[in-house]
């Protein structure tokens, strides 16, 4: 019994046989009129699965990868961790709190400066008034923005707003980091600073997922890591096996393309 | 799902940016936010004191009737209509990261607060100029509605925010309803004038009711039936739950609408 219980406190994320599914409409109608003379018709939506039962535990501590093609799910299946998406079966179990990375940003309003957008999201993070102004200074040298501080977010390059996002993210202290592609905008030296930070991370014990298409940041840096295609778990295992198993699909799915463009 | 920890401090705040940037980039800044009701008043009270002699002798108390009654409005008004756009107004916060629906809704509400809270103290000056003191019980009765007011607001919002999502033209529909509900009050013109047989039925408007004992409670010292406000109550409470449940029903799908 006292083991099972130390094992569950061992458990930082937790997902038994989610689903999710979208309705992609045909004719979609978003004013009244629409709704109302769609009701005689007949319903032309058709709905496909982004995740189609998925079941996975990630340990606390763990530097959890997960991989996949544009399309798999995996940024659904973060979005249902974050609880952006309410899943539309199964179980969904996060012990700790979660500082979110998505879709490159974490809700940046472009009207505002960089220094409200700090406060703004910091406090959406779930830091007080106090700990922000605290942490002001180390969240802008970060992200080495301290001479545009000021300026409004829409007149920041997607890097500049990349770096202040992710800055903001990470200083927002949470027990798990979910990180969608962080890796990718960024420029190199921008990356390292952003691993280092991750290894720190994980260090002092935290729980770090991260969503990518580099089979060499898998490799380096992850404990394990999962690949998914077509909303279904493919593997999940070493960083090693599933890097492989990974590009051989990838070289796979070349040759179809090239197969049926042939036969064309 | 672990919950955010410190609502109060997270509501402020998006209040506080939505006040932001609101009057921002204005020259006036927030001095629009008392201006924009003082010169709807001045503009009425020329019509229908000068032109259509109501107030005058008999009333002399009209432009303060009129003003308080267009400040309720008004307040109802913007509430209202920032509380039903507010989900679609802060897209990235809802799709981009997790934030409790409801402190979103909640938050873009308080700034119609502010704006009738700062106009509260051009009222106070109005008052003044025309020597008029009104009752402590008045007062308090004024304070109350105020505030049933400001749940009413929150209710509809929670209603419409999460229904706004799917039906754009919602924000169209209430733009010209509000218009309705303005005369439908008695704001422009006094309860008296309304014939009496239609009285009844015309307070069953909790608009209309809150405004008209609002006014009568802090100028003619007048209040209403005990009873009725109670049902009042009664009313905005269920009107609330029902709210808050439609609310919880389809803030689910939200993030995918939007």
């Amino acid at each position: 019994m006292k083991k099972e219980n130390k094992e569950k406190n061992n458990i930082a994320i937790s997902v038994k046989n989610v689903s999710k599914q979208f309705f992609i409409p045909h004719d979609k109608s978003t004013t009244l009129k629409g709704a109302f003379v769609n009701i005689f018709k007949k319903k032309n939506i058709e709905s496909f699965y982004a995740l189609k039962d998925i079941s996975f535990e990630i340990k606390k501590g763990e530097f959890f990868g997960i991989i996949g093609r544009n399309g798999s799910g995996k940024s659904t299946l973060l979005k249902i961790l974050a609880g952006v998406y309410t899943a539309d079966g199964g179980e969904v179990e996060v012990n700790g709190f979660i500082s979110p990375f998505l879709e490159l940003g974490i809700g940046f309003n472009p009207e505002l400066s960089g220094r409200d957008n700090i406060y703004l999201n910091a406090t959406v993070l779930g830091l007080t008034e106090k700990e922000i102004d605290e942490k002001f200074d180390s969240i802008v040298a970060f992200s080495e923005l301290e001479r545009f501080i000021d300026q409004k977010i829409k007149n920041y390059s997607s890097g500049m707003s990349l770096r202040l996002a992710f800055s903001v993210a990470i200083h927002a202290n949470r027990e798990i980091l979910l990180m969608d592609e962080v890796l990718a905008v960024g420029d190199s030296n921008f990356q390292k600073k952003c691993l280092r930070e991750f290894n720190h991370y994980k260090e002092i014990g935290k729980t770090i997922i991260l969503v990518t298409h580099d089979v060499d940041t898998v490799k380096e840096y992850c404990d394990k890591v999962m690949l998914v295609r077509n909303g279904e778990i493919e593997m999940i295992g070493s960083p090693e096996e599933v890097s492989i198993k990974y590009v051989k699909q990838n070289i796979l799915d070349e040759n179809d393309i090239l197969k049926k463009e042939e036969i064309i | 799902m672990k919950k955010h920890e410190n609502y109060r401090e997270l509501v402020l705040r998006l209040a506080k940016t939505d006040f932001k940037l609101r009057y921002h980039g204005s020259v006036l800044g927030y001095v629009w936010a008392i201006l924009k009701p003082l010169l709807m008043f001045t503009i009425l009270n020329f019509v229908f004191s000068t032109l259509f002699h109501l107030g005058g002798v008999n009333d002399p108390y009209y432009p303060l009737e009129l003003l308080t009654g267009l400040l309720l409005f008004n307040f109802f008004a913007e509430g209202t209509m920032t509380g039903m756009t507010s989900l679609v107004n802060k897209a990235q916060l809802v799709t981009k990261i997790y934030v409790p629906r409801w402190t979103i809704v909640l938050g873009s509400t308080m700034n119609a607060l502010f704006v009738f809270g700062m106009n509260l103290i051009v009222l106070v000056f109005f008052f003044f100029i025309y020597h008029k003191v009104p009752s402590i019980g008045g007062i308090i009765m004024f304070l109350i509605y105020a505030i049933l007011l400001y749940v009413l607001i929150i209710a509809f919002s929670f209603l419409t925010s999460s229904l706004y999502v799917r039906f754009r033209d919602l924000s169209m529909i209430w733009e010209v309803l509000l218009t309705v509900l303005m005369y439908a009050a008695p704001i422009v013109y006094p309860l008296a004038l309304v014939p009496e047989k239609f009285r009844q039925v015309f307070l069953l408007n909790p608009l209309a009711f809150i405004i008209n004992y609002s006014k009568q409670g802090l100028i003619g010292n007048q209040f209403t039936n005990f009873w009725h406000f109670i049902i009042l109550i009664f009313s905005i409470a269920i009107v609330f739950v029902i709210s808050v449940l439609v609310f919880r029903k389809y803030e689910k799908r939200v993030a995918e609408l939007i």
